[in-house]
């Protein structure tokens, strides 16, 4: 194990997180507010920590699969908890566990908030708040990637363990090119999205806020009222964008590289417009009331089917209220997620996909017991590997998830309030039905649970390994071997220099 | 890294075996922008895990799977798989899509007599034959026993070679400032290693038993110098190769064509009959050469030179080691593999060539000669010392702040050896009153790594 590798990555990662403090600094500037000292304190610390763990980097830099991924983990984890500080140090969230929990939702684009009353927060915190679901729905990590020279090719460990999707690939040869490709596509998004808000005459603030949001997927709104109280015309870009944000980056690179045809025939993409139509529409023909108007129920329900399926958790109306066949294809769509390789998160569109065919390959071997079918994508056969791992990734899932909903089943609610509590932060979504609804939030459930959901976020935003390798006892229990290899190396010298 | 900085190459190797793996090692390295496609998925994912690296797999020379990894932007394609065919079909069919230059690896003898007519009809930038290769190295070596590595410059007009100071020998004990005294600075040291680490050779330095010492020398001087140094410059009158592989051949056909008694010991009798139809003049034998007693009947404990070439790095090793044990034979090891490489270079095997560095040399030496300017050209690259120590020979094309200039007034980056230049066929050992001209040949010798141009070499800090 590469200790000193994965301590220099966690420095870089606090020395990235110090620096984007720096933007609520600024902010605090603009608007007047004391908040500012507490988030250049908490951006001193972070870069002191950076200084302490990444001194010197270290003479092998080679990791592997297991260190990429520890390395992760321990940066999500060490990222919310330095993220949490300022809420601490301000008094705007008094409990720690609370906190944390905000920042947790923050970075991993869920969403879903323990305050009753945002609105109450500084502007400064809003802010940092929109700002940490920016930061984690591309990954601190794929940016550390694109902005530090680490050389060697192991690195793409590191972005294997961050980036969603059953298989993660580069776009170009060099990964810091492809970090800064992704990161490129990002931001010029996001700048695309400000502009369409701004033309719509969206006030600064929230226009930057609520891009953020939409950019990340991650759906903290920095109104009680969510998004309702925005204009059709801002309502309707939001929805755009959400979508457009759980498209696969794949798609959009290709675009770029202007390999149209390549760009329109991924399948996955294709799957990922046709379930948001049929959903939208569907929903928009069970929901639909003559006091409200066509437009504005379809609106209301592409934005809602937009907002669930890229699990952001924007909301323009309480979707709660709605009849259940609607509420059982919300469901669906929380678990299904959107694109692989995009900022959303849930199970993805392409593991789905893989699973699906897979099920019909079953069913056909009870036809043809001895017949062999490979399954394909975008016309590529998939190797047997990743049909395996899709396989029992979903298991793990359903695992963590049925474990999760016990502990939290303790609390006393509801069916629906504990399952959708659940599926809501596992999946990245936020707001979930019954009393985690739009209207409602996660503050007044125990501490116990929060712990729970915070796991489950983490586990969901870095698909479950990463999370997982880190109970595994021979992560820290290896430690006891490499002291023992040292001392009998020490003896050896010794002897010899006798 | 000086060249890492500016303009990477877009580089497509097809084939990730030995010669493939160290390419992409030192392509990359060097910054440039590599993409691999190979048939095995298998090799293209350790491959992609280990370096930074974009990996297809499936057939290389297929037109929809050269678009889908980027020929249109690619400015170098080699082709190193197992076969010669695939590699030439491979350099074509790339060569039809897209201007780019094209390296393949040709092995075959029968295609070897016929490489510059493949070359020029097929359009490509280079052949590379490895095994050719690796017997010419074996040959420099041989013809100089008392050096552990010989490698040439100013296409085979001076030379850098290794030795290794014996104890109680000239050199044990004596500083090359005292030595160069001694001898008048007939003797230009260019590198030593001692326990691990390389430099650059300095006034100061006090040889010792153990040390590996290279000196750089034009070649009608080389084997007066090594008299200089007290080491025997006798020639080998016979040779024994264990082993029939193709470099194994384009060995016993340059030494036996030099009237050396070449004997090789082959196991499989097929190759056998072939061999004895191409080589009338040597010993064929068949048998296993890993039998004590086989190599012992065949003269071993006798032999000048004894080169194993199997196909096994382990028997090749094992060979040397029981050689080395012996007789007093000049041993030549063969190691194919990257594999433990501090194992291997701990067993004292003398003498060892690695075909794959070999081929890689001449290649990254082109990449990097594309990448730099005008001003100069790289003609030659070589890995010393496990290739922590370049050697290059630039020639100077243009005008440019290093011409013209005493060298005493140059300021030189750490660890740079201006070791010889080639004026109008004559050879000088610069001193700190000599200047570099236009049309000079200059062989540097460094411990840094990436210099493209010969303007690399300043300090300009």
């Amino acid at each position: 194990m590469n200790r000193k590798m994965i301590s220099y990555i966690l420095g870089m990662v606090c020395r990235a997180e110090g620096l984007l403090l720096l933007l609520p600094c600024l902010a605090s500037l603009y608007f007047r507010e004391h908040e500012g000292y507490h988030y250049l304190l908490t951006a001193g610390i972070a870069l002191f920590i950076s200084l302490i763990l990444a001194r010197k980097k270290p003479d092998n830099t080679m990791i592997f699969l297991r260190e990429g991924c520890i390395a992760t983990a321990l940066s999500w984890i060490v990222m919310s908890l330095i993220g949490c500080l300022p809420f601490v140090m301000t008094g705007e969230i008094t409990n720690f566990v609370d906190a944390l929990f905000e920042t947790i939702s923050g970075f991993t684009t869920t969403g879903g908030s323990i305050l009753s009353d945002v609105e109450a927060l500084s502007k400064t915190s809003l802010l940092w708040r929109s700002f940490t679901h920016w930061i984690g729905g591309m990954g601190v990590l794929v940016f550390v990637l694109a902005v530090v020279p680490l050389s060697g090719g192991s690195n793409i460990n590191l972005m294997r363990a961050e980036s969603p999707g059953p298989s993660v690939g580069k776009l170009v040869p060099k990964l810091s090119d492809t970090a800064k490709i992704l990161y490129f596509i990002y931001f010029l998004m996001t700048i695309a999205e400000m502009i369409f808000l701004a033309i719509g005459h969206m006030p600064a603030f929230d226009n930057i806020c609520i891009s953020f949001g939409t950019a990340g997927t991650g759906g903290f709104a920095i109104l009680n009222t969510g998004l309702a109280t925005y204009t059709p015309y801002q309502q309707w870009v939001v929805t755009i964008f959400m979508i457009l944000f759980g498209v696969n980056f794949n798609f959009y690179h290709f675009l770029l590289i202007r390999r149209f045809k390549k760009a329109f025939m991924m399948s996955e993409v294709r799957t990922y417009f046709i379930v948001i139509i049929l959903s939208g529409l569907v929903i928009a023909i069970n929901t639909y009331n003559t006091a409200e108007g066509v437009s504005a129920t379809i609106r209301n329900s592409f934005f809602t089917v937009g907002s669930i399926i890229t699990t952001t958790g924007y909301s323009t109306v309480d979707f709660n209220l709605w009849p259940s066949l609607s509420k059982v294809i919300l469901v669906f769509l929380m678990f299904s997620g959107a694109c692989a390789g995009s900022t959303g998160g849930g199970i993805k569109i392409s593991r789905l996909r893989i699973l699906t065919k897979s099920v019909f390959r079953e069913v056909n071997k009870y036809y043809h017991p001895r017949s062999v079918k490979k399954i394909k994508e975008d016309g590529e056969v998939l190797d047997e590997e990743t049909v395996r791992s899709v396989g029992v990734y979903m298991c793990t899932f359903a695992v963590i998830f049925a474990i999760s909903l016990f502990i939290v089943s303790f609390e006393g609610r509801s069916f629906e309030t504990n399952f959708t509590a659940v599926a809501a932060c596992i999946n990245n979504i936020g707001p979930g039905l019954s009393d985690v609804g739009p209207t409602g939030n996660f503050g007044s459930f125990s501490i116990p649970s929060k712990i729970v959901l915070m796991i489950d976020m983490l586990a969901g935003r870095l698909e479950l390994y990463p999370l997982i390798l880190l109970l595994n006892p021979s992560v820290y229990i290896d430690r006891a071997g490499e002291v023992r290899a040292h001392f009998r190396k020490r003896r050896r010298l010794h002897k010899q220099d006798r | 890294m000086k060249i890492a900085s500016k303009n990477p190459l877009n580089i497509i190797i097809v084939g990730c075996g030995n010669v493939g793996t160290t390419l992409v090692a030192e392509l990359s390295k060097e910054g440039n922008n590599v993409t691999v496609i190979d048939r095995d998925e298998e090799a293209v994912s350790t491959i992609t895990g280990t370096y930074d690296v974009m990996g297809f797999h499936g057939n290389g020379a297929s037109y929809g799977l050269l678009k889908e990894a980027g020929i249109d932007d690619t400015d170098l394609f080699i082709a190193v798989t197992e076969s010669d065919e695939m590699n030439l079909l491979c350099c074509t069919v790339a060569g039809r899509i897209k201007e780019c230059s094209t390296i393949a690896r040709v092995r075959d003898p029968e295609y070897s007599r016929e490489l510059n007519y493949l070359q020029e009809r097929l359009g490509l930038t280079m052949i590379i034959n490895p095994e050719f290769e690796t017997a010419s190295e074996m040959l420099k070596i041989l013809s100089m026993p008392a050096a552990l590595e010989v490698n040439t410059f100013f296409k085979g007009f001076a030379e850098i070679v290794k030795i290794k100071v014996e104890p109680k020998s000239l050199l044990d004990g004596i500083t090359i400032l005292d030595f160069s005294k001694k001898t008048k600075g007939a003797v230009l040291f260019a590198a030593i290693e001692r326990d691990d680490t390389v430099s650059i050779a300095r006034g100061d330095f006090r040889f010792r038993e153990g040390d590996i010492v290279s000196f750089v020398a034009p070649r009608r001087g080389t084997k007066e110098r090594l008299k200089l140094l007290g080491l025997p410059d006798d020639t080998i009158h016979d040779c024994l190769i264990v082993g029939g592989s193709e470099s194994a051949f384009y060995l016993a056909k340059s030494l036996s064509a030099s009237g050396i008694k070449v004997t090789i010991i082959e196991k499989d009798e097929k190759r056998c009959n072939e061999l004895s139809s191409l080589l009338p003049d040597c010993i064929i034998i068949n048998a296993d050469g890993s039998d004590e007693n086989i190599l012992r009947e065949e003269g071993l404990l006798s032999t000048d030179a004894f080169v194993p070439q199997t196909g096994m790095d382990e028997e090749n090793i094992i060979l040397t080691l029981h050689a080395k044990r012996f007789s007093e034979a000049k041993v030549v090891t063969k190691i194919n593999r990257a594999f433990f490489s501090d194992v291997v270079k701990s067993l004292d095997l003398g003498s060892v060539i690695f075909p794959r560095i070999i081929t890689s040399e001449a290649i990254v030496a082109y990449a990097r000669a594309r990448r730099a300017s005008k001003d100069s050209n790289i003609e030659s690259l070589y890995h010393l010392y496990g290739g922590r120590v370049e050697a290059i020979e630039f020639l100077i094309r243009n005008e440019s702040r290093i011409t013209n200039v005493p060298l005493k007034d140059l300021r030189l980056d750490n660890g740079v050896l201006i070791a010889l230049i080639e004026r109008d066929g004559d050879y000088i050992f610069p001193g700190g009153n000599d200047c570099l001209l236009v049309n000079d040949s200059v062989m540097i010798v460094t411990t840094n790594f990436g210099y493209g141009d010969i303007l690399d070499i300043l300090d300009e800090e």
